[in-house]
């Protein structure tokens, strides 16, 4: 009925792997005090990114299709070399355009300029020139490749775990229906766990959350939904407990063989709150939606350390509730993105007085960073070691080849 | 042709922008959509042709048309034999070019050549194929909003194509939505946009449908009024006016005081079109020209009906059109005919 997710560019051409995102971080790589840094620019730039579609007053949607371009862009071109805050903006403007709820540019201008020159972000060159923003578009739209259709797991999270009226309204507020992931591409098209408000808010902001990594990248997104799902779930203990208890009630006949789950799909589809037999029955592979998981979890970890003011409707403060409460030990441990195993010592150095791994991490940090980034880049490039100067001006250069 | 279809090469993987600037070279211009030229290309390495269509951007102080981007976003999640194909998107020069398979003629273009005529078999194929495309789109959950002669491309193999969506959009299949009523050219527009309804759903591109297929036979569009009010009275002059047993919602509609018909008018249109369709033509123009919205056919029905179906002569491919001299378009056709009147006036 909608478009097939397996036939879009979405699936086709920008779902990739870690190696390219490496490469596409490579010139950056260089330029800041730890790689760590990259992935709090990752959270930086999308909550900006959501805080300038909250004031531009876009749907969740649009502001998840304004991360992913992005991200998109972003895999083709480097921090150092571009001005992120203006591509943030194109973002957020072709992307309200394309999901069907276009802005006016002089807005997305003004409630730039308002955003950017908050105090905890500090940013004060942003064009108050419309054609400036309407030029960046046009990079943008040509570094998309046009690819302008973008899957998002928000539509199998409702059509797996909301109440019919539940879905019908999400629906309702989907404009360009047509373009939508469709109720299930993937599997085997049956199943469903009804969740209760609480629980699928929960699973909403997760969602939501994953937006602040390069998940959207590197994974399908109705992976990313069942992920966040299985999260909700294991986060949600009294959720849990009452879908337990339903199961118990109804699977009185059912065999007790639930988890070997594949072939006995059908009595499962009986017991619809069973959860193991929901998760099994999607027949989806589980140990990428437990990668997808532990990143998140990665993800949260490192976010403790991002220090905004408090972003509410996130999952993440549901996360640090029931973990701690659970384990308080575990928090800090993911031990692939401890830092101290990527730095030498002597880029810590140089990177001047701040940027302890431990430390807070704060906006105006990052900020600052990527000035620095931009300006050691430029350095560089007007001496380079073979001592002819280049040019420097990759937006200038693009604009004087298109004549 | 059939070798572009294929996905590779419809679809170079990254290519360098170097490679893209050189890959078609211009032949002529074919035409003026929405929001810019059309222009015949040759690709340069297979020499296989090409519409471009050019996205005009310095003109447009937003940015990237929005249209625009509607209908390259509706166009990559469309396939079908009778929906023009989207190859690929393409910069060069600081323009946007969609990249579309070419088509030789539009159906404003070869119904004009006085020389040329459709046999009722090849008239029933192009009508057939109009509706598969129809029944498609709406499938798909798209309303076209701008069905017009010039906007239904022919090839020479006798495929049909329906092309240009810059006006065309989503809509939601469970619910009806508010839209603009200022879309469809005038003379395929539907007496409820008329009437100045908002809500409206695939039924009107059935309208502009049975129009076309009118249009077919006659080789003229039908109902050429030269404003709103006019139009009306050009519809209800041939089909009579609407009663409240053909259309009974019809005075409830916006405009429907303002412009509702002074006098009564019967029903002239079988009488008016029986020397040009066969009875079950009539029939289904009939149902698709239907006033009522809800009881118009939708574009499955249509597909089912005698005429397709039942009534001889079976349908044929019109493939006598690779002998045809030239190329038509709309746009050559206008250029023909101002030729001619310069001709004319210079005598």
């Amino acid at each position: 009925m909608a478009t097939d997710f397996w036939a879009s560019s979405h699936y086709k051409r920008w779902i990739l792997d870690r190696a390219t995102l490496k490469q596409a971080r490579v010139d950056d790589l260089q330029y800041v005090d730890y790689p760590e840094q990259l992935d709090f620019l990752n959270i930086y730039f999308a909550s900006l990114i959501f805080k300038l579609g909250k004031r531009l007053q876009l749907r969740q949607r649009v502001i998840a299709t304004a991360t992913v371009f992005f991200r998109r862009f972003y895999v083709k071109n480097s921090y150092c070399e571009t001005d992120p805050f203006i591509v943030i903006s194109a973002c957020c403007y072709v992307a309200a355009k394309a999901e069907e709820s276009p802005v006016h540019i002089k807005n997305v201008v003004a409630e730039s300029r308002q955003v950017y020159s908050q105090e905890e972000y500090g940013i004060k060159h942003f064009p108050t020139d419309n054609s400036k923003l309407a030029e960046m578009e046009f990079y943008l739209v040509d570094d998309l490749e046009c690819d302008l259709v973008v899957f998002h797991p928000y539509r199998t999270l409702m059509s797996l775990c909301g109440r019919e009226a539940v879905a019908t309204i999400a629906e309702a507020g989907e404009l360009g229906i047509g373009i939508n992931d469709g109720p299930r591409y993937w599997g085997t098209g049956e199943g469903k766990l009804e969740l209760e408000e609480g629980p699928l808010q929960m699973a909403w902001f997760i969602i939501n959350d994953t937006y602040r990594s390069e998940l959207c990248l590197l994974y399908p997104p109705h992976l990313i939904a069942i992920a966040a799902i299985y999260l909700t779930l294991i986060l949600n203990v009294t959720t849990r407990a009452t879908l337990q208890n339903q199961a118990q009630a109804q699977s009185a006949p059912a065999p007790s063989t639930r988890r070997s789950s594949r072939t006995s799909s059908g009595t499962q589809k009986k017991a619809p709150q069973d959860i193991v037999g929901f998760m099994a029955g999607l027949n989806v592979s589980m140990s990428l939606v437990a990668t997808i998981a532990q990143e998140i979890i990665g993800l949260y970890t490192l976010w403790e350390r991002y220090k905004e003011d408090a972003a509410a409707d996130s999952g993440r403060s549901a996360f640090g509730r029931s973990a701690s409460s659970a384990s308080a030990g575990t928090k800090r441990s993911a031990p692939s993105r401890d830092p101290s195993v990527f730095m030498g010592s002597e880029e810590l150095s140089a990177g001047g007085t701040p940027a302890q791994p431990d430390d807070v991490v704060t906006p105006q940090y990052l900020t600052q960073l990527l000035a620095r980034m931009r300006e050691a880049r430029l350095a560089d490039l007007a001496h380079p070691a073979s001592g002819r100067p280049v040019a420097v001006n990759k937006m200038l250069e693009r604009t004087q080849a298109a004549g | 042709m059939r070798d572009f279809d294929r996905e590779e090469v419809s679809r170079p993987h990254t290519p360098t922008r170097g490679d893209r600037d050189e890959l078609y070279s211009i032949v002529s211009q074919v035409g003026e959509g929405t929001f810019g030229k059309v222009y015949k290309a040759r690709n340069t390495t297979n020499g296989l042709n090409v519409a471009l269509k050019r996205i005009r951007m310095e003109a447009e102080r937003d940015g990237f048309p929005v249209t625009a981007m509607r209908e390259i976003k509706l166009l990559q999640s469309l396939r079908h034999d009778n929906v023009v194909r989207l190859y690929e998107m393409m910069v060069s020069n600081g323009s946007v070019y969609m990249v579309f398979e070419y088509m030789d003629h539009d159906l404003t273009g070869i119904l004009s050549q006085s020389g040329f005529s459709f046999t009722d078999a090849h008239l029933k194929s192009l009508c057939r194929q109009m509706l598969a495309g129809l029944a498609y789109l709406h499938h798909k959950g798209v309303i076209h909003r701008d069905i017009k002669g010039s906007n239904i491309l022919l090839n020479n193999r006798g495929e049909l194509k329906l092309a240009d969506f810059g006006l065309a959009r989503f809509y939601q299949k469970r619910r009806r939505s508010d839209y603009t009523n200022r879309v469809i050219t005038l003379w395929y527009r539907p007496p409820e946009l008329l009437f100045g309804t908002t809500v409206y759903g695939p039924e009107v591109d059935m309208w502009s449908a049975g129009c076309i297929m009118l249009e077919l036979f006659t080789k003229r569009p039908v109902f050429q009024g030269n404003d709103e009010i006019h139009q009306l009275e050009f519809i209800f002059k041939i089909l009579g006016t609407p009663t409240a047993e053909r259309w009974p919602s019809v005075a409830e509609l916006p405009w429907y005081e303002l412009v509702k018909p002074k006098e009564e008018i019967p029903n002239h249109f079988r009488e008016m079109f029986r020397k040009w369709l066969s009875p079950a033509a009539l029939d289904l123009a009939d149902q698709l020209l239907a006033f009522d919205p809800t009881r118009r056919a939708t574009a499955v029905q249509a597909l089912e009906a005698a005429y397709f179906k039942e009534e001889s002569p079976p349908e044929a491919m019109p493939t006598g059109l690779a002998n045809l001299e030239g190329e038509w378009h709309e746009l050559e056709t206008k250029r023909e005919r101002a030729k001619k009147r310069r001709r004319d006036g210079a005598q």
